[in-house]
């Protein structure tokens, strides 16, 4: 055999073995997939569209959908723009007192068990209004929310080809509309990126709502400060009940957040790709 | 009135502990095109950046001297930089028109954030004069609301130069302006030059001396952040006076 040959036999076996381990990474995703889909759809078409409509006595997780639309819409109303903010001022002013400190906080915040999160909003807020609520939860998932969207945010602006900093200076524009007016726009895409991967996190919390939004289920929520429900909180409590007809809408209910995630996941993707200068 | 649209005096610009410009005099006459050129890394971009104080955009660069726009120190500590960047207008060597920007918008964009224009009619008209002036308005005209990612390199190069000359500037400051266009750019680039000086001072940086002989009335020849040879272009390439000149515009030195 010669050299050329022995060479072009080893680069095939490490793209074989490279394949494999790749199957091997990504396969569990798929079983996941395939197991949410078995179990899930079964009783939802049993159910037909009562099943996305309905209360639970109905046989429905009509407001725990709600319930997860709205701590997400809340808690985005909340953390966002605070966010944004952060992200921006953090990379505008690295050097400064608080663009430093806000860096390490991000990447505590990150890191933070999510739990504690809630734990803590129980204890500044929950308490105090002596009521479960859909703004505790949210403000819980705010805090969840806020620092992938400043990072993701601090990210973009990284990403900025210096020469349009130079550009939009080099127009007599003053700091803050060069970097809210021009730049902000220029990486609006990698922006949303991080806004679209924030809040599809927050939409599948469970346990900062524990102690946070109690729950609603028979009911559709009409206030924010009356206790709600959300389709992750829904699973964990339905996968507790004995009842083995609780654990079929349990995996209903994951197929329902498993599709909402994906419809915000496919976009992301699209516009990952996009994020060209 | 000044008759140097831009004099320095004793220019030093320094990263850091390395510095790049050693200590410039230079000159520039009103309604010229004027050529730094200068082999690679020798200053000139760096210099370039101090006439419109666009080098304070990096924290490392530290100015010494004078920079004097018509007779007008822009260092000094009453002179607002933006002031300075109005006056002062800068094509980039790679064309960087704003790519979520239409064409219309990019040219229009100084304008509407500075609020220089008092109506959309108003706008309209610098927007086509603007165009007009980087002989780009023919080829963009029926184009306008597209953006400019289609454009040729060449093309938005000079929709560049046309988003500088919206905000009318009094001089026109260009880092190889050329340097990643096609010949065909590179030759509407150059017969802008001509056109634009009736009105403006161009400062052109380049890094060939056939550009510079090609385009400019004047020529300062930079080297290593010394400014080795200043004189009308003619001079410069028919008897320089130094010996590094004559080897750099003989393409001796690289
Ligand atoms: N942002 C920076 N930080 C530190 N040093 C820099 C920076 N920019 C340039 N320099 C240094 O300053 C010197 C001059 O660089 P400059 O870009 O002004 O040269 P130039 O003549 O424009 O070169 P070129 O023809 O390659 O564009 C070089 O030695 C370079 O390494
Ligand atoms: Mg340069």
């Amino acid at each position: 055999m010669s050299v050329s040959n022995f060479r072009k036999a080893k680069e095939k076996a490490f793209l074989i073995a490279v394949g494999i381990t790749t199957l091997i990474a990504i396969l569990p995703l798929f079983h996941i997939i395939a197991t949410v889909l078995m179990n899930g759809l079964p009783p939802i078409v049993a159910k037909g569209p009562v099943f996305i409509t309905g209360t639970l006595s109905e046989g429905g997780i009509g407001p725990a959908i709600v319930g997860t639309f709205m701590l997400t819409f809340l808690s985005s109303l909340i953390g966002l723009p605070i966010a944004f903010l952060v992200g921006v001022y953090a990379y505008e002013y690295p050097k400064s007192a608080i663009g430093r400190l806000t860096k390490a906080l991000l990447q505590i915040m990150l890191e933070f068990p999510t739990i504690l999160v809630g734990v803590f909003v129980m204890d500044i807020i929950a308490i105090p209004m002596g009521t479960y609520s859909a703004f505790a939860g949210a403000f819980a998932l705010a805090i969840i929310l806020m620092p992938y969207v400043a990072v993701y945010t601090h990210e973009a602006m990284r990403q900025i080809p210096f020469t349009y900093r130079e550009a939009s200076f080099g127009l007599g524009l003053t700091k803050f509309k060069a970097v809210f007016r021009v730049l902000v726009p220029v990486s609006k895409r990698g922006i949303m990126t991080g806004v679209l991967i924030g809040m599809a996190k927050v939409a599948g919390e469970t346990a900062p709502l524990l102690f946070t939004t109690g729950g609603l289920y028979q009911s559709y929520p009409h206030s924010i400060s009356q206790p709600v429900g959300a389709i992750p909180l829904l699973i964990y409590t339905l996968v507790q009940s004995p009842s083995a007809s609780d654990h079929a809408m349990a995996w209903g209910a994951s197929l329902v957040l498993l599709l909402i995630f994906l419809a915000v996941f496919i976009p992301i993707r699209r516009s990952l790709k996009e994020v060209k200068l | 009135m000044n008759e140097y649209a831009i004099e320095t005096k004793n220019l030093k610009i320094s990263y850091g502990d390395n510095e790049v410009i050693k200590g410039v005099d230079l000159k520039v006459l009103k309604n010229v095109v004027f050529a730094l050129m200068g082999p690679s890394g020798c200053g000139k971009s760096t210099m370039l950046r101090a006439f419109n104080r666009l080098l304070e955009l990096n924290k490392d660069a530290v100015v010494e001297g004078e920079v004097l726009l018509f007779g007008e120190n822009i260092y000094s500590p009453d002179i607002d930089p933006i002031e300075v960047r109005r006056d002062v207008g800068m094509v980039f060597q790679y064309p960087n028109p704003f790519p979520h920007l239409t064409i219309y918008d990019n040219v229009a964009i100084g304008l509407k954030l500075n609020k220089l224009a008092k109506n959309k009619r108003e706008l309209d008209e610098r927007v086509r004069w603007a165009l007009e002036k980087a002989a780009l308005w023919d080829e963009v005209k029926d184009r306008m609301g597209d953006y400019p990612s289609d454009l040729s390199g060449g093309q938005k190069q000079r929709l560049v130069v046309a988003r500088a000359l919206a905000m009318k500037p009094k001089v026109l400051l260009m880092d190889e302006p050329t340097a990643n266009i096609d010949p065909v750019g590179t030759k509407k680039i150059e017969e802008l030059l001509f056109e634009l000086k009736e009105d403006y001072t161009i400062i052109l940086v380049t890094h060939s001396p056939a550009q510079a002989a090609r385009v400019s009335d004047c020529v300062g020849f930079l080297y290593l952040g010394e400014l080795i040879e200043v004189g009308s272009t003619k001079d410069i390439f028919e008897k320089p006076k130094n010996e590094l000149t004559e080897q750099y515009v003989t393409g001796e030195l690289v």
